[in-house]
């Protein structure tokens, strides 16, 4: 008897104990929830060649090193690079790819792995890339296999222009395009929420006709303005970098697996005091506060994990889940999934299409007329042979 | 005469049988020369599918066909073969049985005359024997059924082919004489194509030739017919128009239609000379343009009517040959039509200097009008100017070919009572001579 009360007591006081946890760290927990993501993807792409085009090929070596930094592995990157500039016969320094003067930053490295190379980044691959109807023969390592709990940060850097990111100097992607392959990956819950940063001329241009929930969306330069480029070196003879990306790699650079550092910051990166041109940003379509996306929800593959030295007993019947106080916290609402399968419409059968007639009026008309013509010409005497 | 017509009737269905069932009927059908976006069959298809899904068919820029032809197609589209095998046959029978009648006339004329020992030697030579007369209608029949042009337009499909058939129809009846149904069927065609609308001058001044009817202003009995013939022909106009709003209940046929004739959005290279000069065309400058290009048509009526206006038969081909060469998309199609009738004025032909140079151009231009297309478009070694000259070729051979005529026609017209030009004929020959 009084062992059942002690254990009473001790679930009693545990629950106590862990609501009283909960209610300590409601904002965190409300964070530990809110985020909704349990794995992460990135596809970087860099849409032009040509050995002047080096600066684009280190833009997207840069966020690709960072994204790999922060923890995402290469399994979940999508590497897309237009031209090889590492092994570029004009390049001084064989397989390396620089970001900074100097030869600070080698961001080509040792374990670089690039999914598409050369001639195979194109629109067609770039869309198939995100839809994912690619051929059955495609490798793992090209394709991008998220689900509807996965985060995506999609880069792209190159020459754009009003409405269109131009590919390999001989094709173009427009931002409608773009859009209805955003709204397909949401149709087919390919992803939970989906960063989109771009690094070309006019690139707001890009993200100002998506429509689909749950994008974010970033911009180095606003339409009619171009974004420009960092830094030539002298000895590479080049332009290593953009300028939006060399600020966003700096800042990149501070963020490690831990840190609280969130959305707001990364759009205060490259003002236009440092940028000249203005970036911009667009996150009516996002579902969260973007004070309350971490960086590393992108940027970065962070397991959410608590750790605990309670233990916890799995057989007992689990406390209720605490109801989240709207204080601080944006309310989520749910956002439900496009009803795919009408199931009620496919049990039955699709009405047969009408085919069109013409109305009776104009048949009658038409008809009259043709026999008052007919009988105007050839006389009424005629009548008396047709009866 | 029918056993010939038979047999021509005979090889002709062969031919286009032969060319349905064969694969070239397809790649026919998207040639550019022989389907235009007016009478393109694909479209009428496209048209008649969105009707069945309960859209508007002119809604979007595919359906350009009158209302009327929605009602024909909507029953023979299972058997539009056969419906554009038989509407060539229309045209040659009815072009036939007009050439038969204009001969009637001429011999009439022609045998009054020389009884009257009206013609000057020298004007012997342009006689027709009788003989030579008597092959016409088949002559004609056969520049028409058996033209490449027409053949290659029948096979596309194209409604060109039932265009020139209520053409041909509207010149019989002409000639028949019956004004009411010429200008119903002159509305008819107008209804279909514009253009036809040139031809009202010609018929009226052929009526009035017919019920002997001076031509003059200031006589009552021109207003008299004239305003019969109009209010005959812009009534069944309105009455056309309207039913065809019946179809569908909106007025959307008319700029989808009409304005699309008038307007000539759509740039596809075609035997017309219309689409290379908009393609490069500044927006500010188009509407002035788009108004000469298309008065260029009208205008060569009033001055041809008035230097004509006692052929009207002529004066007919004349026109109709002005209509397509410079009707906004032009095809082979209407470019068989006019060339079917030239067998009529067969006895121009010894005077036509440049018959050999014409010919060779038409034939050369019409050899090579794929020839450059391939090499623009799928070689991508030529451009437009290549495909653009040889579309300009084609045009001023044709100009040529019915210039001529006229010239000649006017300087020895043999047929028709007109001694004092052929006596100015002589003159000038007796002149040359000296």
């Amino acid at each position: 008897m009084s062992h059942d009360f002690l254990q009473m007591h001790l679930k009693a006081v545990i629950s106590c104990l862990l609501i009283f946890l909960y209610k300590v760290h409601t904002t965190k927990a409300g964070q530990f929830f809110s985020s909704g993501h349990t794995n992460n993807w990135a596809v970087l792409v860099c849409t032009s060649r040509f050995w002047f085009n080096y600066r684009h090929v280190a833009n997207t070596l840069s966020v690709y090193r960072s994204v790999k930094r922060l923890g995402i592995p290469d399994s979940h990157i999508v590497l897309m690079l237009a031209d090889d500039m590492a092994c570029n016969y004009r390049n001084p320094k064989p397989a390396t790819v620089f970001s900074h003067k100097n030869m600070e930053l080698n961001v080509y490295g040792d374990d670089v792995e690039v999914d598409y190379r050369g001639y195979e980044v194109t629109v067609e691959n770039f869309l198939r890339v995100l839809t994912g109807r690619l051929p059955p023969s495609t490798p793992r390592s090209k394709r991008l296999l998220s689900d509807d709990r996965s985060n995506i940060l999609i880069y792209l850097t190159g020459h754009g222009g009003n409405g269109f990111l131009k590919f390999q100097d001989s094709e173009e992607i427009s931002n409608m395009e773009l859009a209805d392959a955003f709204e397909q990956m949401w149709q087919k819950r390919r992803y939970n929420e989906l960063l989109f940063i771009i690094d070309t001329c006019q690139g707001a241009s890009m993200y100002e006709r998506f429509y689909s929930p749950n994008l974010m969306a970033l911009a180095s330069s606003q339409v009619g303005e171009d974004s420009l480029s960092h830094q030539p070196d002298l000895a590479i003879g080049v332009h290593l970098m953009d300028k939006y990306t060399f600020y966003l790699l700096e800042f990149l650079e501070e963020v490690h697996p831990a840190s609280q550092a969130n959305m707001n910051d990364l759009f205060k990166v490259c003002p236009q005091s440092q940028c000249v041109s203005t970036p911009g940003h667009r996150t009516d379509l996002f579902q969260r506060d973007p004070g309350s996306v971490l960086i590393t929800d992108f940027f970065g593959s962070v397991r959410k994990v608590e750790i605990t030295k309670d233990t916890i007993n799995l057989t007992s019947p689990v406390e209720p889940p605490i109801q989240r106080s709207g204080s601080g916290d944006i309310q989520i609402e749910s956002l439900t999934y496009v009803d795919q399968l009408p199931v009620a419409e496919i049990i039955h059968q699709k009405p047969k299409q009408k085919d069109w007639h013409p109305p009776d009026g104009f048949i009658l008309g038409l008809w009259t007329l043709i026999l008052l013509v007919f009988f105007q010409t050839y006389g009424i005497k005629h009548l008396k042979h047709i009866f | 005469m029918a056993a010939p017509l038979t047999l021509l009737l005979i090889v002709a269905v062969t031919i286009r049988a032969v060319l349905f069932r064969s694969s070239l009927a397809e790649l026919i059908s998207e040639r550019v020369e022989v389907v235009s976006p007016l009478n393109a069959w694909k479209r009428v298809v496209e048209g008649l599918a969105l009707l069945d899904l309960g859209v508007s068919p002119y809604s979007g820029d595919v359906f350009h066909e009158t209302p009327l032809m929605i009602y024909l197609f909507h029953f023979t589209v299972d058997y539009a073969e056969i419906v554009f095998m038989v509407s060539p046959y229309f045209v040659d029978c009815l072009s036939c049985l007009l050439a038969s009648l204009d001969r009637a006339k001429i011999f009439r004329k022609q045998k009054y005359a020389l009884e009257s020992d009206r013609y000057p030697a020298d004007c012997l030579e342009l006689l027709r024997s009788p003989k030579e007369m008597f092959y016409i209608p088949l002559k004609v029949a056969m520049f028409y059924l058996l033209n490449p042009f027409t053949i290659l337009s029948c096979v596309a499909k194209s409604t060109c082919g039932l265009n020139n058939a209520i053409i041909a129809l509207f010149i019989f009846c002409t000639l028949k004489g019956s004004a009411l149904l010429s200008g119903i069927l002159l509305a008819l065609a107008t209804y279909q194509s514009i253009y036809p609308l040139t031809l009202f001058a010609p018929a009226l001044l052929f009526f009035l030739q017919r019920l002997y009817i001076p031509v003059n202003l200031r006589r009552s009995s021109f207003w008299c017919f004239t305003l019969q013939y109009a209010f005959i022909y812009v009534g069944s106009l309105v009455v056309i128009t309207g039913l065809s709003f019946f179809l569908l209940g909106s007025w959307d046929f008319i700029p989808s239609v009409y304005g699309f004739i008038f307007s000539v959005p759509d740039l596809t290279p075609n035997i017309g000379l219309f689409w290379y000069f908009f393609a490069e065309m500044f927006e500010h400058f188009r509407l002035f343009f788009i108004c000469v290009f298309q008065i260029n048509v009208f205008f060569y009526t009033i001055p041809l009517s008035i230097k004509l206006k006692e052929h009207p038969v002529f004066l007919i081909f004349m026109q109709i040959a002005i209509i397509s060469i410079f009707k906004s998309y032009p095809t082979v199609g209407d470019v068989a039509l006019y060339m079917a009738f030239l067998p009529a004025w067969s006895h121009l032909y010894r005077f036509l200097r440049n018959i050999f140079l014409v010919s060779c151009v038409l034939l050369a231009c019409s050899a090579l009008f794929p020839v450059l297309w391939h090499l623009w478009i799928y070689a991508g070694s030529a451009n437009s100017n290549f495909y653009y000259a040889i579309t300009l070729l084609f045009n001023f051979g044709q100009t040529f070919l019915i210039i001529r005529p006229l010239t000649r026609r006017r300087k020895h017209p043999g047929g028709f009572d007109n001694e004092v030009s052929c006596f100015k004929s002589s003159v000038w020959k007796s002149s040359l001579k000296s």
